[in-house]
């Protein structure tokens, strides 16, 4: 369908629109991480660096434990990914293609995981991760990852599973395939771009988690990103250019992982188009 | 035969074991701090080294937290089981925690300390009430006026010693494009002290009768907060926003012509400030008044381990902190903002002799001057009210501000609210 | 296929699928069920500091929480997040998923940076407004000083409306991304031929956006609609890190009230009481709306 030049305008400036409410504050925060601190706290902002340090940067990776944050929090995110990745696809098959009874309302109880307020979770689980010794240890923030993370990505295995035509299935039946074979050897192979794109959402949610990740971990060595960062900030003083130094640095791994990735978590949710 | 030889053969190995065993661990000592910057971090570090060297026996670690976390965190621990052994704390914050009965009375401890050192008595104050002694103070923070000289020369003031010069000044600093006071307003610590500090010059200092009810709500607190609403038209836009971070921004841009600030010696050195234009002077005290107070916060070290041999290990730790040689490189962890609580720290060349502490030596003498007149709210009294950790955990000195600033409400009235908060906070 | 085997047919699918579900309800059981019923225990106690202990005191929690103006004041701020930041989202994440959906030279580009905001941590987000909204530095004053819009720099957190707005738009800016990517993927799986077809039949762009996307999207936006209420209900980190619940308490909305109330206040049982009538009321709300969808609109 050919666009009407005006409808390519509209897109125009649509795009650019959103260009920069999602694009412009970052510029701002990544250029200014390389400035001088009187610059970065002047009383006319310059859009473009007159300026140019490496000093906040020096003082973050130097003197705190920052690389150690970024291997936590990549460590907690990778399992947290697989754990979800795995429970998702199971109980997907089982919700969306399988009968049994309460498969409804087991399905819609699920869902309504994300009626809990966080607070319900946390001083209980607390108890509970310190009666099992898994206090200050990444383990439990994979526990609450997954359990944040599993009933979305359920809902999103939906689609894909119905992407996939039942007479294929019915066919590996009829051939005396066992059920745990069709899902492991053709219906997996089959929602691959999707199991991707769960993947990712888990890992993002995982890697972005502060409440949890602060109570639950006490010592620097298993701090994870968000809670590292927030620490380093500082109580009394607020220093700018370390914050955006450390706002800079922990934008950039995961824009550069999407940026590789990322085509994926689009063109597996959209994989479900071949209708 | 065969028997005795297996007998005593077992006898040896078990007083062997028993020896090794009693050799062969030291004790372990978890120290959790609120000093999270790097700086900090490395500093304290190098002290526990230096310590743990010093003492095979004993073996430190810090594990740093969040001021915004500890309130919950701590409790939560020491309900676990994995509480720290030493918590660095501020008398509040001791309130909640003995309530918990996790703490055991350090007087005999602080008695000894005293006898070397000589703590200064205002930052004992707060943590010896109810026959004992429940922390050790270690550093000490006071709040003070600041300012840059040359900007007041070029505007014709003097630096501000009642509450008519600090209006008078801020007035004119605010047409000259500058915001004349930068005082917060946020439901924050920070306006908890900016306002306190406020409140102390103007004989409203305390927060409780002899008899534990509350008298928040006096006319000179009202005075006080109406006058704070005053200063604060000359302050900025973004002030219900503030915590100490931004003042300090604020006045290291020049911006703001006077802060009130524990200090700003090292982002204002940071930044290329000159020390002869750093003015700092007590907290400006109402036009009645002969001298000026203000607010300090005696930091202290509170011992929960229960077991004795590490409570002796956390004592000798803690000796060896308050110990000259070290004490002045541990209370430069941030230059110029902690203050000893000892009289042979105030004089020690460790304290004195940092380079900071060299270039701001006349700031840093009107700091520690200042912070003897400091008081803190709850604390001023021998008896202390268990109910100061929730006032002060909700900020309602802070909230009482903000009614009056955002909500629109007559001082008078956000004071009556106030009282009536705290009064649900002490139930 | 006869009935008797048939039912054992039955009923091995149905154990194979119990097989499959149960290491989730397991886990969801015990980081879920457990804490909820953790929390009913501690809201009929009187538990002040966590740890402490607390004897049992009947409903005396909810009657007080209930009949003090504070909850119902933070439920109405609540209220007023959620119904703000869910136009907000929809629209800007409707938009940017009809843009993204055309064919443009660097549209697939756009399709992944357009979700740089949902990919960094609450932490940063912070930061970044913080430091952009301020007058130490702050880029977003300037701006609006040179393009006429304000003559001084105002504080955006210090009146009541303008902190309550500034943070719907934080959050919403926060999280839109993430559902554009889902309606763009709803918006893929219609079928192309149906918006030909409709455009041979002279039907204009507008049209076909309400009678043939429109309907067909509509279990998804119904669906993320749902689950962005309940999650958008329980946002904590954006609003405890950026006005603490103020100014004045005009952005203290039900979980910033539960977190001060058991941390703060020091009293854990009525947070506790308060998050099951949080929770109570989310549930229900939820189900009303579930229950009009049905997954067994489905395949079997």
């Amino acid at each position: 369908m050919r666009r009407s030049p005006g409808v390519n305008l509209a897109l125009a400036i649509g795009l650019a629109f959103l260009a920069i409410i999602a694009l412009l504050p970052f510029w701002w925060v990544i250029s200014s991480s390389i400035k001088a601190t009187n610059e970065i706290v002047s009383t006319t902002p310059t859009m473009v660096p007159h300026s140019f340090t490496l000093e906040h940067f020096a003082k973050l990776l130097t003197s705190s434990d920052y690389p150690r944050f970024l291997l936590n929090s990549l460590a907690v995110s990778a399992a947290s990914m697989a754990v979800t990745v795995v429970l998702a696809v199971l109980s997907g098959y089982a919700f969306f293609r399988l009968r049994f009874a309460g498969r409804d309302f087991l399905y819609r109880a699920i869902l309504l995981a994300y009626a809990f307020p966080a607070i319900v979770v946390l001083v209980p689980l607390y108890g509970m991760m310190s009666a099992v010794r898994l206090i200050d240890n990444l383990f439990a923030l994979v526990v609450i990852n997954v359990t944040f993370a599993v009933p979305f990505a359920i809902w999103m295995m939906r689609a894909f599973l119905a992407a996939v035509p039942l007479e294929i299935e019915e066919a590996a039946r009829l051939d005396g395939a066992s059920r745990l074979t069709i899902l492991r050897r053709i219906i997996v192979p089959l929602i691959a771009p999707g199991i991707a794109s769960v993947g990712i959402f888990a890992f993002i949610s995982s890697w972005t988690e502060y409440l949890f990740a602060s109570v639950l971990i006490q010592s620097d060595a298993n701090k994870t990103i968000p809670v590292g960062l927030a620490g380093i900030i500082g109580q009394y003083q607020v220093d700018w250019g370390l914050m955006l130094a450390g706002a800079t640095i922990t934008t950039l791994p995961v824009v550069v992982l999407f940026f590789f990735i990322g085509r994926y978590f689009v063109a597996g949710l959209t994989a479900g188009a071949i209708k | 035969m065969l028997r005795r030889t297996l007998l005593t053969a077992g006898a040896v190995a078990l007083a062997l074991f028993a020896a090794g065993a009693a050799q062969a661990d030291p004790v372990q000592i978890r120290l959790w701090h609120m000093e999270q910057t790097p700086q900090r971090v490395a500093r304290v570090q190098q002290l526990i080294d230096e310590f743990n060297k010093a003492n095979p026996d004993v073996v430190v670690k810090q594990e740093p937290q969040n001021w915004g976390e500890v309130y919950a965190k701590a409790p939560a621990a020491i309900a676990a089981g994995n509480a720290p052994d030493i918590l660095f704390a501020i008398p509040d914050f001791t309130t909640v925690i003995k309530g918990l009965g996790a703490l055991d009375s350090v007087k005999d401890f602080t008695d000894k300390l005293d006898k070397e050192h000589h703590f200064i008595p205002a930052t004992l104050r707060p943590y010896a009430y109810d026959g004992g002694v429940w922390a050790v103070p270690l550093y000490n923070m006071a709040i003070s006026t600041w300012y840059r000289k040359s900007v007041f020369a070029k505007a014709g003031l003097t630096p501000p010693q009642t509450w008519s010069e600090w209006k008078h000044d801020a007035e004119v600093l605010s047409k000259a494009g500058l915001y004349g006071a930068g005082l917060p307003a946020n439901k924050h610590l920070y306006t908890d002290q900016t306002v306190y500090a406020v409140l102390v010059n103007d004989g409203a200092a305390e927060l409780f009768n002899d008899d534990g009810s509350l008298r928040f709500n006096n006319p000179k607190t009202v005075e006080a907060y109406s006058f704070y609403k005053d200063l604060y038209k000359s302050s900025a836009p973004d002030a219900t926003n503030w915590t100490w971070g931004e003042a300090e921004a604020c006045f290291d841009s020049g911006k703001c012509g006077t802060v009130l600030q524990f200090t700003v010696i090292s982002t204002y050195n940071a930044q290329g400030g000159d020390p002869a234009d750093l003015g700092v002077v007590a907290v400006p005290h109402a036009d009645g008044l002969k001298e000026s107070n203000t607010i300090s916060y005696s930091n202290a070290a509170m011992i929960l381990a229960k077991d004795p041999a590490k409570r002796q290990a956390a004592e000798k730790f803690i000796s060896f902190i308050l110990e000259p040689t070290n004490y002045g490189r541990f209370l430069n962890m941030e230059p110029g903002l902690f203050l000893p609580v000892t009289e042979d720290g105030a004089k020690a060349a460790s304290f004195w002799n940092d380079p900071l502490a060299v270039k701001y030596k006349a700031q840093i003498e009107t700091m520690i001057a200042n912070s003897e007149h400091g008081m803190l709210f709850g604390f001023t009294k021998d008896k202390v009210m268990s109910s100061i950790g929730a006032i002060s955990a909700q900020n309602v000195i802070a909230e009482t501000l903000q009614r009056i600033v955002t909500g629109g409400a007559s001082p008078a009235d956000a004071v009556a609210a106030g009282q009536k908060e705290m009064e649900a906070a002490a139930k | 296929m006869p009935r008797r085997l048939q039912r054992r047919a039955a009923r091995r699918e149905a154990v194979f699928a119990w097989t499959l579900v149960a290491p989730v309800i397991l886990w969801l059981g015990a980081t879920l069920v457990y804490p909820l019923v953790s929390s009913l225990t501690l809201s009929v106690e009187n538990v002040r500091i966590i740890g402490s202990a607390g004897r049992f005191v009947g409903l005396d929690n909810y009657l007080s929480i209930l009949s003090a103006s504070a909850f119902w004041l933070a439920l109405a701020r609540s209220v007023v997040w959620v119904v703000g930041n869910a136009a907000i989202q929809t629209v800007l994440a409707m938009v940017s998923a009809l843009i993204l959906e055309q064919t443009f030279p660097g549209v697939r580009v756009a399709r992944t940076w357009i979700v740089v905001t949902w990919i960094v941590p609450t932490i940063v987000i912070v930061i970044v407004w913080r430091w952009l909204l301020s007058t130490s530095g702050g880029m977003i004053n300037p701006l609006l000083i040179a393009l006429g819009l304000i003559s001084q720099p105002v504080g955006f957190f210090s009146s009541a409306t303008s902190a309550m707005t500034s943070l719907m738009l934080i959050n919403s800016w926060r999280w839109f991304p993430f559902i554009a990517v889902m309606l763009l993927a709803g918006l893929q799986r219609i079928p192309n031929d149906l918006y030909e077809a409709a455009a041979i039949d002279g039907a204009s762009r507008f049209a076909r956006f309400r009678r043939i996307t429109l309907p067909l999207l509509q279990p998804t936006l119904f669906v993320l609609t749902v689950i962005g209420t309940l999650l958008s209900f329980n946002v904590f980190d954006i609003v405890w890190l950026l006005t603490g619940g103020g100014p004045a308490d005009a952005t203290t909305t039900l979980p910033i009230l539960i977190y001060r109330t058991a941390f703060k206040g020091y009293r854990l049982s009525e947070a506790a009481a308060m998050s099951v009538v949080a929770t109570v009321l989310l549930m229900g709300l939820a189900l009303l709306a579930v229950r009009t969808l049905a997954p067994g609109e489905e395949d079997r």
